[in-house]
Formats: C-alpha cells, sequence, structure tokens
C-alpha cells in the first residue's frame, strides 16, 4: 500500500483530518485542486467568535501539513478516479496538474506576476480584484510558489499556420509592451512587417469576440509591432550568434526561405540564400503589389535576415545540388515557391496580349510599368493573384478591367473582403464563366466566354462543367491568365516530385529523397499563403537543426506540442454579459479609379492598437506571451511542462471537498452583478482581511468609503425559490463578525442588518451577537423584497419592517452586503466512478449513521469530513475532521486486524 | 558587549500589526543591538515563506537566539519553537514577543504609543534570549490507555473509538446505567431515532470488546501523575465501598450537562400545567396516542423559548439544541394526534411557539418548515417583552404575549399545557473540577484551549474533553466531539512517548531551608519535601511542574528558579523595556 489514507481536499476539515492522521502515525497522501492548501478559510478576515485573524488559525495548519513527516501533500492536483478492489483497498488515479513552474526552483518572488500580460478575475479575491494568469494563489500561498494558469490554447493561436503565438503578441500590446510583441512574433519570423499587412489573418476568422461584435484586429495588431519597432530610433542591435561551423544552403527568398535562414542563423548556422530573381523575397516581391505590400516594408524585414550575416545571392538560380554540398554545405533547403503559372490550354493562348498574371505582376514589382490607359484587361481567374491582377491594372488606367472567373461570387477561392475592394475600385466581375478560347489576330482582341454551370463534382473535385450553348466574348486588348501555379519540378531532377506539380517531402520532416535536402514552403504544398510558408520555412529549420546535431527527426515536442484549443463557448460562457465594445473599424480610403500603388491601408494608431488589444477574452487564460519566462529569475517557468498521472494504493479516503457558495445572481431582485454596490459577504471578508485588496473598505462602484450599510440575510437559504430550504449555519455569525470589524474600521458607519432569525447557536456565540448589538449594529427583522439602484449608486433596500406594523418601508444604503450561503459541491460524485457515493436529499455526501458514526459514507472505507456533508462553521468542521480521522483509524485497524487474521490462518494451513 | 547571534522578526500580520505599530521603525530601532545580527521585518512571520526565511537565516547567519514579535505567544509559540528545531537551533532560545494583542489592537487609538510599547517589548524579549539556554524537552513514555470519564452518548462512543484505535479504556460511569441524557429518550431529532436504541446499540459494541472496562456506580476521586503516565483513582459504590487505581495516558471527560432548572414562579413555573422541556420530552415518548395531561386530551400547547438561556443576567450564552429540539417534539405532538384521530378527522393540537429566533440551523430547518406547515404557529416577542403565563379565573392557563410579526398585537392564548423550552447549564461537579483542574469558561462549561486550533484540548496535558460538558451540543455533534477526543487521545498516545516542556521551576538545593512556603502556592501538588545531604528541602517534579512560575516568587530564600524565565531573564527583561522609555 502506498499510503493508509487519502484525504481529498485541503480546506480547513482536509487539513484537520490529515494533521491528526498524521499525528497517529500513518501515512497520508493529500491531493489539493488549487495552488496552495488552506482552502477557503485562509481567505477570511477573522473569525468568530473569538476575532482571530483567520491567516493566523490557518498559516501555522497550512505550514504543519505541507512540513509533517508524515504528510505527502500535492497542491495543483486532482483526483481522476477511486476504485475499491474486493480486499478492501482503494486505488486511486491522482494527476499533478502542469504548474508550468519548477517547485523546487521558484522562490516566491512575484516577477512572473508582475511580468504577465493576462488578468483574469482573482478568485481568492471574490473576484473583486484581478490576478494574473501567472500567479502565486494569495500572499500566504503554502507552498509559495507560482502557477500559470493554462486552460489550453488561444483559437488564435492555435489556427495560425506560421506558428505564431498569436494570442501572446496581443496581449502584450495590450500591455503597452511592443517591443516585446515585435520580438515575439520575430520568434518565428523575421516577416513582421509584411504578415502584418499580407497576411490573411485566418487568426481573426477564429477570434472568439467574433462571436460577439466582432473579432479583434489581430493582423493590424502585428502591423502595429512592426510600425512601432521599425519605427525606433534606438533600434536595437541585433547580436549576431557565435558560430556554430555548419553551413545550410537555402534555395529561394520566399516566406519559407526567409524564415528558415532566420532560425538557422540565429542558431549559429552560416546560412546562404540563393535567388533566381534580381530580388530577394520571392512572390512577397514579386506578385503581391504595392498597394497592399510595399517594398520598403519588406525590405525592412528581409534586413532582419541580413542583419544576422545571411547572405542572399541573387540572380543566382541553382540546379545541381551536389554542387552546394562538395561546396561545402551541410544541408540544403529547397523553399523555391511556386514560380510557374499553370495554362489555360485554350485555343489562341499564344497570342500577343494574353499573359500569366505572375509574369505582368513581376514587370510592374521590378519597375516595367506598362501604360495600360485606353485599354481593356481581361483577367482570368477567381484567386487572390487574379483580384491582384485586377486591381494593378486599373492602376494602370485600363479603361475597363473585366475579371472573369468560373466560381460564382461566393465561392470563389478569393477573400470576399478582396472582392469586394476590387468592385470598390470598379473592376467588373463576370462570374460563373469559363473560357472556351481567345481570338484576334497576332494580338488578342477578344476573349469568349462559356457558361459554367458547376465547378465542383459531387466529391468537391475541380470538375468544372459547361454550357456551350450559353456564351459570350469580351473584347480585350490584354488577357491576364492567374488560373493556378506550379513548382519548376524540372530544375531539380534528383528530388522526387509529388504529381506534376510538386516536390516531393515527408509532411512531418520536410525531409526530401535526399536526407541532407530539406524542402519547404510552396515547393512542397503547391499555392498556399505566406503565413503557410513560414509555418513550413520555421519546420524546415527546426528539422534542419535536428538533422545537423544528429538527432532523431522524429521528435515534434519542440515544435507541434500545444494544448487542446479552447472551446469558443466555453470561453463566452465565462461571463454572463458583455458589454460590446467599440469596434475598430478600418475604414479604407478606396478610389474608383486608382492610380497609383501607394499602400492603401493606413498604419494603427497607438490608441486603436490599445483599445482593439484591450478586447482580446484571454481564451486560452495564459496568452503564451513569454514574459514570465523571460523574466523568472529562477528559469523555473517551463511552459512544455506536462501533467503527470499516477496510480496509488490507499487504505481508506477522507473526502473534505468542502461546499460551493450561492451563487448571488440566482436572487436577480438583489441586483448582485448589476449593481456594483452589491457585494457579497464573501467579497466583504476580502475587504476586510488583512490582505485586502484595496487596503480599505470601500463600495466597489465608485470606491467610495460606506457610510450606511445593509446586510440581506439568508440570501440563497431558507429559501424554496432558489430550491434551498436548508439554513446555511454560518452566515448570521459571519455576518455579526463583519459588523463588529466594520465598526472597528469605519467608526462613523451604520450598519443594518435585515435578517429572518438571528442564529447565534454555538459556544460563546451569542455573547458575540450581543457585543454586536451593543456596538451599535441595529438588527431589523423581516425579508428584503426588493433592490434597486439610484443615479449615485446608492441602493434602496425595498424590505418589510416586521417590528414597526410590518409595513413594507424603504431604506437608502451606500453598500448591500449579501450574506449568501452554503451550496453542496457535487464534484465527489465524480470520484468514485465504479460505485455510487450516496448523497443526502440536497446533494451533500450522506452519512448513513449521523448519530453514531459522523464521517461514514455508504462506501465502507470512504469518510466525509467537514461541510461536503452539510453547512457547518469552522469549528465544527474542525470536530467533525476530527471525528472523522477517529474513523479512518479504526478502519484501517480493523482492515490490519483483517490482514494478520488472514496471513495466520495461511499460515496454520501451511503448518 | 553580547556575544550571541540574535535574530528578530517583527510582524506586520496584514495590517493587524503595522496598522498601528511603525514595524519599520521598530526594526530599525533594534537594529545593531549587541546580540542582534539579523533584524527584518515581514508581512506574515507565521507563513510558510517566513518560516523558510527563518531557517535559512539560523543557519546561514549560525543563530543561537530568535525573537518572534507578533501575536499572542498562546497562537504561535509551537510554531516557532518547529522553525527553529527544523532549522537545527535549540527552540527553547526562541522567544515570543507579542505585539499585536499587548500593543496593535490594544492602542489603536495611539500609533505612537503603540510604536514605543512595542519597541519596548521587543528590547525586552532581546535582553531575555540574550540570558537564553538551550533546553532539552523531557521525553517521558505515554501509557497506552486511556479513560474515559461519563457515559453519555459522548462518553460511550468515545471509549469505543479508543479501543477501536487500539488503546486499553477504562470508563467510568457514576450512575447505575450507562447512557446519560440520551438513554432516556424516545425519538430524537433530527432523525428520528430513539435514544433509547442509539445507547442500545453502543452498548452493545461495548460488550464486544474486551479491551474496555466500565465501571459504573463510580467516580474519578483522585488524579495523579503527569501527562501520558496519569493514575487515576476511581471509587465504586460498592458494599463495602472500594478503590482502585488504574494507569492511564490521556483522560476524556464527558460529563455532560444539567438542564435548567427555573426558579420557581418563572413563567408560571410550580403551576400545574407548566413543564420543562425534558418533562414535556418525557411525557411525549411516554404517550401511546393522543397527548394527554392529567387524563386529559391536551388540545392547545403554547411553547415558551429560550427559558434560562439568551438571559442578561445568569445564562447568556444560547443553548443551542432547544430549537431544534422544540420542533421536533411539536411535530411529534403532531404525529401523535393522527394516530390516534377518529374519523371524521379531529382538529389536531393547536400548537403556540412564542420565541425570540428559532435557531434551526442546517438541516434541522426543515423540521422547522414541517412543523409550520403541519399548522403550528410562531410567535415572536420582543428581548424585552417577554410573555406572561397566568392562571385565568377559569382555572386555565392563559399566556398573554405581543407577537412582533403581527404588528405587537397583544395575544392572550389559553393553554392546556405550557412548555419551558429549558436549555443545558453546566453540570454542578465542583470535585472534578478541582481534580482535574480544568478551567470553565464564563457560561460555566469546560474551556477547550482554542476552539479552532485545539478543540478538545484543555491547558491540562492529556486531559481532553467532549461533548455537552464543553457547551451545549446536540447528541450527534456529541458523538463528533467524543470521536474527535479519540483522534486527539491516539494522536498524542500512539507514539509510545511525549516531549513535555522544560520550561519548569528548579530548586537550588543548597539554598532551600523547606520552609514549605513553595508547596503552599504549587497548584499542581508538584513539590514535595525530600532529604538532601542530611537536610530536608523541596524538590519539584518536572513532569508534573506545568511552570506557572508561582513558586519563584512564594520562596524567601530566593532558592527557586523557572527554567526560561530566570530572575536574570526577567530583570534583563525589565531593563530592555525600560531602555526604551528613558530614549
Amino acid at each position: 500500500m502506498d499510503y493508509d489514507v487519502l484525504v481529498v481536499g485541503s480546506g480547513i476539515g482536509g487539513m484537520e483530518s490529515a494533521l491528526k492522521l498524521g499525528d497517529m502515525g500513518y501515512k497520508v497522501l493529500l491531493v489539493e485542486r488549487e495552488g496552495s492548501v488552506g482552502g477557503r478559510m485562509i481567505l477570511l478576515s477573522k473569525v468568530f467568535p473569538t476575532l482571530d485573524c483567520a491567516s493566523c488559525i490557518s498559516t501555522p495548519k497550512m505550514a504543519s501539513t505541507i512540513h509533517h513527516p508524515n504528510i505527502t501533500a500535492m497542491t495543483y492536483g486532482e483526483v481522476d478516479g477511486i476504485r475499491r478492489d474486493k480486499n478492501g483497498r482503494f486505488h486511486v488515479q491522482v494527476r499533478q496538474k502542469a504548474r508550468y513552474v519548477d517547485e523546487a526552483a521558484c522562490t516566491g518572488c512575484q516577477q512572473c506576476e508582475t511580468a504577465c500580460t493576462v488578468a483574469v478575475p482573482d478568485q481568492f479575491n471574490a473576484d473583486l480584484v484581478a490576478r494574473r494568469a501567472a500567479y502565486i494563489p494569495f500572499p500566504q500561498a503554502v507552498p509559495k510558489k507560482a502557477v500559470i494558469e493554462r486552460q489550453g490554447t488561444s483559437p488564435c493561436t492555435n489556427t495560425c499556420p506560421a506558428g505564431i503565438k498569436t494570442h501572446g503578441y496581443v496581449s502584450l500590446i495590450r500591455s503597452g509592451k511592443y517591443e516585446e510583441a515585435f520580438q515575439r512574433v520575430a520568434d518565428v519570423t523575421p516577416l513582421v512587417a509584411t504578415l502584418g499587412r499580407a497576411c490573411y489573418a485566418p487568426c481573426e476568422d477564429q477570434c472568439t469576440r467574433g462571436e460577439l461584435e466582432a473579432p479583434i484586429p489581430i493582423r493590424r495588431l502585428k502591423r502595429f509591432a512592426a510600425d512601432t519597432h521599425y519605427g525606433r530610433k534606438d533600434l536595437p542591435n541585433v547580436d549576431r550568434p557565435q558560430a556554430n561551423g555548419k553551413r545550410v544552403a537555402i534555395i529561394g527568398s520566399g516566406p519559407a526561405g526567409l524564415t528558415a535562414a532566420w532560425q538557422l542563423a540565429r542558431q549559429g548556422y552560416g546560412v546562404k540564400i540563393f535567388e533566381a530573381e534580381p530580388q530577394p523575397g520571392g512572390a512577397m516581391r514579386l506578385s503581391i503589389p504595392s498597394y497592399r505590400l510595399p517594398v520598403e516594408a519588406l525590405e525592412r524585414d528581409i534586413a532582419n535576415v541580413t542583419a544576422l550575416g545571411v547572405e542572399i545571392a541573387t540572380s543566382t538560380r541553382v540546379t545541381d545540388l551536389d554542387k552546394l554540398r562538395s561546396d561545402g554545405f551541410d544541408a540544403v533547403c529547397v523553399a523555391t515557391g511556386t514560380p510557374s503559372s499553370a495554362k489555360l490550354r485554350v485555343d489562341g493562348e499564344d497570342l500577343a496580349g494574353v499573359q500569366s498574371a505572375l509574369s505582368f505582376l513581376r514587370d510592374i514589382k521590378l519597375g516595367a510599368k506598362p501604360n495600360l490607359a485606353g485599354k481593356t484587361v481581361a483577367v482570368i481567374g477567381g484567386g487572390n493573384v487574379a483580384i491582384d491582377a485586377a486591381r494593378s491594372a486599373q492602376r494602370l488606367g485600363a479603361t475597363a478591367v473585366h475579371q472573369i472567373c468560373l466560381e460564382r461570387r461566393g465561392e470563389m477561392p478569393a477573400h470576399t473582403w478582396e472582392v469586394k475592394e476590387a468592385l470598390d475600385e470598379s473592376v467588373q466581375l463576370h462570374d460563373g464563366w469559363g473560357i472556351a478560347g481567345f481570338t484576334g489576330n497576332l494580338e488578342v482582341e477578344a476573349v469568349d466566354l462559356k457558361r459554367c454551370t458547376a465547378v465542383f463534382d459531387a466529391e468537391h473535385k475541380f470538375r468544372p462543367q459547361y454550357d456551350d450553348s450559353d456564351r459570350q466574348s469580351i473584347r480585350c486588348d490584354l488577357a491576364i491568365v492567374a488560373i493556378g501555379m506550379g513548382v519548376d519540378t524540372a530544375a531539380f531532377p534528383k528530388l522526387a516530385p509529388n504529381g506534376s506539380r510538386a516536390l516531393q517531402a515527408n509532411p512531418q520532416t520536410l525531409q526530401t529523397s535526399l536526407p541532407w535536402v530539406f524542402a519547404a514552403g510552396d515547393a512542397v504544398d503547391g499555392p498556399t499563403s505566406i503565413a503557410t510558408a513560414v509555418g513550413k520555412g520555421n519546420r524546415a529549420a527546426y528539422m534542419i537543426d535536428r538533422y545537423l546535431r544528429g538527432l532523431e527527426l522524429g521528435a515534434f515536442e519542440g515544435i507541434d506540442d500545444r494544448l487542446g484549443v479552447m472551446d469558443k463557448s466555453q470561453v463566452l460562457a465565462r461571463q454572463k454579459s458583455y458589454t460590446p465594445r467599440k469596434v475598430i473599424k478600418l475604414s479604407l480610403p478606396l478610389s474608383a479609379h486608382p492610380q497609383d500603388f501607394a499602400e492603401i491601408e493606413p498604419p494603427m494608431t497607438e490608441a486603436e492598437a490599445r483599445a482593439g488589444s484591450g478586447g482580446c477574452l484571454d481564451c486560452g487564460v495564459c496568452s503564451e506571451c513569454g514574459q514570465c519566462v523571460e523574466t523568472c529569475p529562477a528559469d523555473a517557468i517551463h511552459l512544455d511542462m506536462k501533467e503527470k498521472k499516477q496510480e496509488v494504493e490507499v487504505g481508506a479516503v477522507v473526502v473534505s471537498t468542502g461546499y460551493k457558495l450561492f451563487a448571488a445572481d440566482l436572487k436577480p431582485q438583489y441586483g448582485f452583478g448589476k449593481y456594483p454596490n452589491v457585494i457579497t459577504a464573501m467579497q466583504m471578508d476580502r475587504l476586510l482581511a488583512p490582505t485586502r485588496p484595496f487596503n480599505t473598505i470601500l463600495r466597489p462602484g465608485d470606491g467610495k468609503v460606506p457610510e450606511r450599510i445593509a446586510y440581506i440575510m439568508c440570501t440563497g437559504s431558507r429559501d424554496k425559490t432558489v430550491d434551498n430550504p436548508l439554513c446555511s449555519k454560518f452566515c448570521c455569525m459571519y455576518s455579526v463578525k463583519q459588523n463588529q470589524l466594520i465598526m472597528g474600521a469605519l467608526p462613523l458607519a451604520d450598519v443594518t442588518v435585515h435578517y429572518m432569525d438571528i442564529r447565534a447557536a454555538g459556544k460563546r456565540y451569542e455573547e458575540f451577537y450581543d457585543q454586536a448589538k451593543s456596538m451599535g449594529a441595529t438588527y431589523v427583522k423581516g425579508r428584503v423584497a426588493k433592490i434597486s439602484e439610484k443615479d449615485d449608486g446608492n441602493l434602496v433596500v425595498r424590505y418589510e419592517d416586521i417590528e414597526n406594523g410590518g409595513n413594507l418601508v424603504e431604506a437608502e444604503y451606500d453598500l448591500v452586503v449579501l450574506a449568501v450561503g452554503v451550496q453542496p459541491n457535487k464534484d465527489p460524485v465524480g470520484l468514485f466512478p465504479e460505485e455510487k457515493l450516496a448523497l443526502d436529499d440536497y446533494s451533500y455526501v450522506a452519512e448513513l449513521d449521523e448519530d453514531l458514526n459522523p464521517g461514514r459514507t455508504n462506501i465502507p472505507g470512504v469518510f466525509v469530513a467537514g461541510t461536503a456533508s452539510g453547512a457547518k462553521d469552522i469549528v465544527d468542521s474542525i470536530l467533525h475532521a476530527g471525528a472523522a480521522a477517529a474513523q479512518v483509524a479504526a478502519h484501517l485497524e480493523e482492515q490490519a486486524q483483517a490482514q494478520r487474521e488472514t496471513t495466520q490462518a495461511k499460515m496454520k494451513v501451511l503448518a | 558587549m553580547s556575544e550571541r547571534r540574535i535574530g528578530v522578526y517583527v510582524c506586520h500580520c496584514g495590517g493587524n500589526i503595522s496598522d498601528y505599530v511603525d514595524v519599520e521603525r521598530v526594526v530599525g530601532t533594534v537594529q545593531g543591538a549587541p546580540g542582534v545580527v539579523v533584524a527584518k521585518h515581514t508581512m506574515f512571520a507565521c507563513s510558510d515563506a517566513t518560516q523558510q526565511e527563518m531557517a535559512a537565516d539560523i543557519k546561514e547567519q549560525k543563530l543561537d537566539g530568535l525573537v518572534v514579535a507578533s501575536c499572542s505567544p498562546k497562537l504561535h509559540t509551537t510554531t516557532f519553537r518547529g522553525v527553529a528545531k527544523r532549522a537545527g537551533l535549540n527552540p527553547y532560545t526562541y522567544n515570543q514577543v507579542n505585539i499585536r494583542e499587548q500593543c496593535s489592537w490594544a492602542h489603536t487609538d495611539n500609533h505612537e504609543g503603540a510604536t514605543l510599547k512595542a519597541t519596548g517589548l521587543v528590547k525586552a524579549g532581546i535582553a531575555r534570549s540574550r540570558l537564553s539556554v538551550p533546553l532539552e524537552p523531557m521525553v517521558v513514555q505515554t501509557t497506552q490507555k486511556a479513560m474515559v470519564v461519563g457515559a453519555g452518548i459522548a462518553g460511550l462512543r468515545a471509549a469505543i473509538g479508543l479501543a477501536d484505535v487500539g488503546l486499553q479504556v477504562f470508563l467510568v460511569e457514576r450512575e447505575k446505567k450507562l447512557g446519560g441524557w440520551v438513554g432516556q429518550f424516545g425519538a430524537m431529532y433530527a432523525r428520528n431515532r430513539k435514544g433509547t436504541d442509539l445507547i442500545a446499540a453502543l452498548v452493545a459494541e461495548i460488550q464486544k470488546r474486551p479491551a474496555i472496562t466500565v465501571y459504573t456506580n463510580a467516580e474519578l476521586v483522585a488524579k495523579s501523575g503527569s501527562f501520558g503516565n496519569y493514575v487515576a483513582t476511581v471509587r465504586l459504590d460498592e458494599t463495602p465501598a472500594k478503590e482502585l487505581q488504574v494507569d492511564v495516558g490521556s483522560i476524556v471527560v464527558a460529563t455532560g450537562f444539567d438542564t435548567y432548572q427555573p426558579e420557581p414562579g418563572e413563567f408560571g413555573f410550580g403551576t400545574d400545567g407548566v413543564v420543562t422541556l425534558p418533562e414535556f420530552k418525557a411525557m411525549i415518548d411516554a404517550s401511546p396516542g393522543p397527548l394527554t395531561y392529567r387524563g386529559k386530551r391536551v388540545k392547545t400547547i403554547a411553547y415558551i423559548y429560550c427559558v434560562g438561556s439568551r438571559q442578561p443576567s445568569g445564562h447568556e450564552y444560547c443553548s443551542r439544541f432547544c430549537c431544534a429540539a422544540t420542533a421536533h417534539a411539536s411535530l411529534r405532538v403532531a404525529e401523535l394526534g393522527r394516530a390516534g384521530a377518529r374519523p371524521p378527522p379531529e382538529p389536531g393540537v393547536h400548537q403556540y411557539h412564542l420565541y425570540r429566533d428559532i435557531r434551526t440551523y442546517g438541516k434541522f430547518e426543515l423540521m422547522y418548515t414541517d412543523s409550520r406547515e403541519s399548522g403550528a404557529v410562531y410567535m415572536k416577542f420582543a428581548d424585552d417583552a417577554p410573555p406572561v403565563v397566568a392562571l385565568g379565573d377559569d382555572g386555565k392557563l392563559k399566556v398573554t404575549t405581543r407577537d412582533t410579526l403581527t404588528g405587537g398585537e397583544e395575544l392572550t392564548i389559553p393553554a392546556d399545557l405550557v412548555v419551558l423550552v429549558t436549555g443545558m447549564v453546566p453540570r454542578k461537579n465542583n470535585e472534578l473540577m478541582t481534580l482535574l483542574k480544568v478551567p470553565v469558561g464564563t457560561d460555566g462549561f469546560f474551556n477547550e484551549i482554542h476552539p479552532k486550533l485545539r478543540p478538545v484540548e484543555t491547558v491540562v496535558d492529556g486531559v481532553l474533553i467532549a461533548g455537552a460538558c464543553q457547551g451545549p451540543k446536540s447528541a450527534s455533534e456529541s458523538v463528533a466531539s467524543g470521536l474527535a477526543a479519540v483522534t486527539q487521545s491516539a494522536a498524542i498516545l500512539k507514539k509510545g512517548f511525549a516531549e513535555l516542556d522544560p520550561l519548569v521551576a528548579t530548586v537550588n538545593a543548597s539554598a532551600c531551608t523547606w520552609c514549605g512556603k513553595c508547596v503552599e502556592v504549587c497548584p499542581y501538588s508538584a513539590i514535595a519535601k525530600v532529604a538532601a545531604d542530611g537536610r530536608e528541602v523541596a524538590e519539584i517534579s518536572a513532569s508534573t511542574c506545568k511552570g506557572c512560575g508561582g513558586c519563584a516568587p512564594a520562596c524567601p530564600e530566593n532558592a527557586i528558579d523557572l527554567k526560561g524565565y530566570t530572575d536574570a531573564q526577567i530583570r534583563a527583561a525589565i531593563d530592555g523595556m525600560l531602555e526604551e522609555k528613558a530614549a
């Protein structure tokens, strides 16, 4: 047996049971869900009726629990399941959740909290204030070790094909850390400005905020980070890493090649890029028009790479891979993209004036701007390149630009906003038409169209169907064909192709048929997007590094490992309602007759960037911004930490999972959650605690120190309308305690308690109640019907004044405290998947023989301690936990005795 | 100059101290004082992080003394002794200075004064520490046996629990019969089980356990020895009377309660038809059908709550159980009425509950709800306007009250029966109190050391309290506290040994002239006359002495010193404190 006893939950009941069992000499495993032991009591201000401060009572118990030689305390752990075997022993599935912090190394210095860019409601302060995603639960936490809360991967980050920590840079911008945001993108790729302009931003499609008013402007935020970085006068010097002596050749300087070069050079590899074209940048340089991506922005990104010492040999076409090897390159990355254009294979395609879009766009980008004044242009294709060509033609002065595509407008591969922008710029769209041929005499004069009835077949394969009877002809002086692109497979005869258009490479490792040659980007995948190619370039660099270090390529943790994606509905369910935010609208100054290639999209202002990033819902909680990792002086934070599961065998189980507090918004007539100055008593206890968030008692609405404070007793208790006819036992006394503490802290404040019965039943409780009355608290018998808010935030309480005639009267208060009661915590049921842990009629763990055997449940060997079995105050919880410990000890002794008897019987048989 | 290496830690206690005492200034004043090598302030001295910091300082700075200025030593002496011990420092070289209860909380209106006082106390603590010497706790073997005094439901269940964890048990009951109050009851709240059945079940369990020896008609009459090794004398009420002595490691006191007996005339007490709650309970338990009194069907009952409880003079406390017990009794009355009803249905018994607050806490609330739903009427009276019980001209009882729930209307209820809902009072057993030296609270019930930290322990080590002798409790709460006492007994006895504080008084035999004055003042009978070198001198039993220090000033020859609080240390502490005033 690994332990004698498993104790689930480390509130005051769990700690008491564990400590006493440990004192008796039993080995105890204590599992706590939160990052610290202590439960709810440690969060209280003082405790009745002695007015001891809760910390002073709790902290020594917490420290003893952790340091007890017989107790193993697992914090931030979970019990996944408990199974009882035929010998009455329990097999427990225990899971140590990943804290992402090395407990041994963490010193509790809290610098990660300061650095963290994500704020979430602080459950340890009853949501009055925020805490960070990197947090130490509370100042007296035991162990005082940080936890990084990661619920999953945020949808934006999860969807980014480049592998950029999207949520990370958004939260950095929100925190004003613009340079850090830039660096977070640069961790993946040097193309920050380029992606900030020309990425199709699939992240925005996934943004959970999109389910509300609109997704946050993620792409433009990246551009903001890039603009800010490049606009700096004090650009940081680039640290060139120590050369590791190995050399890598990269063929192609598009997004994949540049990214691979960037990553490898940063690790000390000697990298040389070979580019066939006269300028580096690949499709970004040659195909994307300047009005979308100015050449300067791209060049600034490329300068990041050359600053590391990467040489780019332009106008250098490489075909002989072996020569690269003999020239001293240890590995090669082929990232040549898709420079060749697909052909229509129709009549007249070889007429002059019929041109591929790639060559048309390339000519423009390389400075040969054809004058299209007075000319009519037909652009064939429905993708982004076709749109780029059409809009470029407009800018070159064409009289009319006709865009012809097979698809209907809704199915076009180009993004809808791009199509709309093209139409706004007077491009004329002819959707649902195929090309029958071109006519003309030497030079094209017209393009003949035939109606396309379907683009895809039933299996969604590209197989266009035409209606030859439905035809038209469009006159044109220039026809630009943009119907597809492919790799130049003939360039590398030694590399196995993948079909006719792309190179073959292992999809995971990107290794080609030659082990030292890797291939990445569109050269392998066919035409995709910049971001996808960036992701592949990054992967290629990772694999090449492993290859050159002699490591197995099969391990992908470093690049593929991420938590499961967050479910959007789960994220939205965190809050009851959302105040709509002002959408950061992008109004592009589009002209119906654009004249030049100047960049259209204006930069984001800082105010827009802060407002835009401010809408982030922090779906995964931790944004992976990496600030904590960088800041931690002990290098204790490891975001790749994994949870650990184990099975342990124990002789008995104590369920001490505590209770839940009534959710006060279930009594809408009291206005909790709607009126800021209506708070719960737990929040008041936090306002009063020595570790209080505001260092004084104030009302949350406006920070005013309240002078008239009302308590509404029995909120959610003794109330059939919320399905809880039970009394919660401790609310009267904690309210009486708070009354005294408030009167001590705010001598001028008036405290009025609206009650049904004051239940001061316990040792020295009545005397404590008398003391509150003698200090001046007023106790008014009668229920409260309704609370309403005045303009100044004050609250009008409508109540029945029983002792003065029973009339409905109103009183005005600055602050209303709801004395919320106990709700059962139903989690323990899930602990036992194989047998049913019996609950009572109100869903508390049932004690079968409460009269004589408190703490015993229906499962032999399973005991309950504290409030898991019903409302109790601290004193009663401690006594109950002590009783449960006695029951556990009796059970263990009985089991041991039975074991001895069995053994003896066996010995006898043997004798 | 002092060669000591003392660490001083001054606690903010969140804001409990630092809101009133300038903690940083206190630290500044003692920084660099002779012998002080570490002086720090800390948010929570008792937090694990600070404990670890202290332990690191002790090791790194080779500290030989520790002063923590925080709260009352009652709270954290063991905490910081533990820190010292874990870090390899003798725990008795640590001194606690109380600047919370004695400074910040006491002088909330005078921050400057509180700060000066705190500084003085810290200096006194440092001065005392400079003269501290390492002390070793006394280790005594413990007897694996326990005694339970009182065989009510708490005592019986505790005895079974003790036997079940492997201890020998002596159960001592004054009465002839086991079972106490519960043994006399029929159906009880909240689960309608009969008290007699519960006790019978427990007694059957006791009989199954040879480890339990039961003495009825027996009383604990003497206790000697010390924690872990008490010798208890039990007097058996036999003819001839017999006394026997048993060795026990711990004693669980479960002597229960008495019920409040009203004064004659109190709410008509003494008048025919006015009964107390226990009397009423007995009537219900004995009633086979509809309740009758003096042979007549009871048709109207008035209950008057809080008789003898929550009274400004007399018993100020709330008896906790009575509301639920009365709600239950009221339901039983209704049930008995239904059982005997003849068709067509007779009107049930009219029941009027005159209360101040109904305290059916937790799940007991359901009985209150059921009782109201069964037709019982609840009327609240003001604390200063209790009901009046009088005998009417017709010879019937009349209860007059003002019901605050209906606008303070004055009502007179003609009642067949008036039930005075009487609570629990501490049992009068002065002999036992004197014998055990367990203190009682202002309410007269036995006092635990701390309701949350040490809820079943008393200031007398190894003497534990369980059940209603500690304060009013329901039967199941008494059982829980009985089991908690089992746990505590097992926790101290199962180890087989116990460590006793070495902070005890010692006699300098050469200075002692045996005048006997010390014996007179010793409340623990720890001092005896012995012969030494042919002289008669006093000797103090280290295991019996509690270190109260009473004997030291009583000694005219200054022959007695208290370890840890020697005269020299106290004088140094006073000098240290005065130093601050002079400044």
